[in-house]
């Protein structure tokens, strides 16, 4: 009883003010959020970053970052692990999907186990485990180590996504195809595929954002050969703070922007976000 | 270029393979999910076994046994930062899962407009995380937004050091980590039966006592879901501390960094990545295990009250 005289005011006042509430704690946490992206993109027209605000603004910065060899080629460094590591992760993530949704095989919990693991161990563990691994058979983050890395890391959200399309999709749809004489590879290609799409494309544009992204795993398993443009974006904040490095970050903004831009004309935002 | 006999032999040939395929389910099982078993075997199982083992090492193979590594981790330096790590990982896992929840609940039962708003928290997510930490040096540093602010508007005088300190690293992971947080909350509140939060009220529930009895309880999974998504990237985290914490706030994933592309010591370093290990995956057991119990206690008082 007691505490309903202090709840019960609250409670009305929750119920009149529902919507300002709302709004009130809504908004400090998108500031939270943004603010800090919103500094980056200012900055990367300031003069220099160490002083806020900046007193003069220029787009020298944007010049020197299109001149910068090194950044390019950072990027296509990137463009080329990413753009092959994706479609691997994204088939082997429909495979999967395919198989889990359809059969009962032996081993199918611990399999789901196994994906879901470099989940739980931190991106540290096996980025240093993959490098001793790698160590042991002498190699030195040669491309295609690098790649089974980002493979690695992208597969088990790849799987998350794609899964679900295959888990709601209507498999009468399937038996019609075969029972009209269509033989299982027409089937997947004219009936299956079509209708996960969306969950397969969703999947493949985190994928290829993640693999982008991905810094850990690069970071230990490249040794001196591969530069991704997170590697070579660390390597610069270690040694100086520059409006060149806002500019560069700026790049990433817009990949970033560019793939949920995509995500979300082919696919709807909640499919994006919710795995 | 094939004539037409050479292609209908290829397509027979196919079309026999698709055969014995097709009359093998367990072929065909093995064949979809085999890759990516044999990839996750190879490239995650495997290699964290050669870490245990390289933990219990002198050297690079081939080398003696020892439980040397072991014993470092428990010099009070590393205690030292074994304890900060803790504090500062709980810490973020606390705040994030607390402003997550209520970001998500906000945004499915205050919003109309919840579309646009998961778009501002996804794209956050899709950005860099390195440049989501550089941002936080713009605001955080001497000269820097932050300071600026406290200036003009008077709370403080002169710069203050926001820089390499415990809070400085705080504030950046749980800010990395929020929208990641937000994701599983936002999908277990917004999936959640309604009608339930609609019946506590007719029963005379007000908002509050209609969240704390039937939207808590009911969206415990997404809880636990973005609980384990935080807390296991917190305590391995080692770009954020890194970069805002510098020697004023080493965590644990630091030292590891620095046994192997510094100390160049692989058999520490091995040790401190198995131990991390242990600790997240305790943490994660003990998280699921108070999980389970809750459902268990809690059984007989919702029968009782039916």
């Amino acid at each position: 009883m007691n505490i309903n005289t202090v709840i019960g005011p609250v409670e009305r006042f929750l119920e009149d003010h529902g919507k300002r509430v709302g709004f009130l704690i809504l908004l400090p946490l998108f500031l939270f959020l943004w603010l800090p992206i919103i500094v980056v993109a200012f900055m990367s027209f300031a003069d220099s970053v160490l002083v806020f605000p900046p007193e003069n603004f220029t787009l020298e910065f944007y010049h020197i970052f299109l001149d910068n060899s090194q950044a390019w080629s950072a990027i296509f460094t990137s463009l080329q692990v990413s753009l092959v590591a994706t479609p691997i992760a994204v088939a082997l993530a429909i495979m999967y999907s395919y198989a889990f949704s359809k059969y009962d095989f032996p081993g199918k919990g611990v399999i789901t186990v196994l994906i879901a693991f470099p989940l739980v161990v931190p991106l540290i563990v096996v980025g240093i485990a993959l490098t001793l691994l790698f160590g042991m058979f002498g190699g030195t983050g040669s491309y295609w180590e690098v790649v089974i890395a980002h493979v690695v890391r992208i597969l088990p959200f790849a799987a998350l996504i794609i899964l679900p399309s295959f888990l709601s999709f209507d498999t009468t749809l399937e038996e019609a195809s075969k029972d009209l004489g269509a033989n299982s590879i027409t089937t997947f290609r004219r009936v299956t595929l079509p209708n996960i799409l969306p969950g397969v494309i969703a999947g493949g544009l985190l994928a290829f954002t993640m693999s982008f992204n991905e810094f850990v795993y690069t970071y230990f398993v490249r040794g001196t050969g591969m530069e991704t443009l997170p590697v070579y974006l660390w390597g610069r904040i270690e040694h100086t703070m520059s409006p060149e490095i806002n500019v560069i970050s700026i790049v990433f903004l817009a990949v970033a922007l560019l793939m949920v831009a995509v995500a979300v004309l082919i696919t709807d935002v909640e499919r994006i976000a919710i795995r | 270029m094939a004539t037409k006999t050479e292609q209908s032999t290829i397509n027979e040939y196919s079309q026999s393979v698709l055969k014995y395929i097709r009359d093998r389910p367990r072929l065909r099982v093995l064949l979809l999910v085999g890759p990516t078993v044999g990839l996750l075997v190879a490239f995650v199982i495997v290699p964290v076994l050669i870490m245990l083992w390289y933990a219990f090492l002198t050297g690079l193979p081939p080398a003696d046994y020892t439980l040397e590594n072991f014993a470092r981790i428990f010099d009070p330096l590393y205690l030292g930062i074994i304890w900060d790590t803790f504090l500062i990982a709980t810490g973020t896992t606390i705040f994030t899962v607390a402003l997550g929840y209520t970001l998500a609940y906000s945004m499915v039962r205050f919003s109309t407009k919840t579309t646009v708003l998961l778009l501002l928290v996804i794209l956050p997510f899709w950005t860099n995380y390195i440049v989501r930490m550089y941002a936080w040096i713009n605001i955080l540093q001497a000269d820097g937004v932050l300071n600026w602010a406290l200036n003009s508007v008077g709370i403080v005088e002169g710069s203050q050091r926001f820089m390499f300190s415990h809070e400085a690293v705080l504030v950046g992971l749980i800010y990395v980590w929020l929208p990641l947080a937000v994701l599983p909350f936002y999908a277990s509140i917004k999936t959640m039966d309604e009608d339930l939060i609609e019946a506590a009220k007719d029963l005379g529930a007000g908002p509050l006592k209609a969240f704390f009895t039937v939207t808590l309880p009911m969206t415990k999974n997404g809880i636990y879901a973005g609980l384990i998504l935080v807390a296991v990237p917190a305590f391995g985290a080692f770009v954020t501390p890194a970069l805002l914490g510098g020697t004023g706030s080493v965590m644990i994933g630091m030292v590891i960094d620095n046994q192997f592309n510094q100390a160049f010591n692989w058999n520490f370093g091995a040790a401190l990545g198995v131990f991390l290990t242990l600790v997240v995956l305790a943490s994660l057991l003990l998280a699921v295990l108070a999980g389970v119990e809750d459902k268990i206690l809690k059984r007989p008082e919702t029968e009782g009250e039916t």
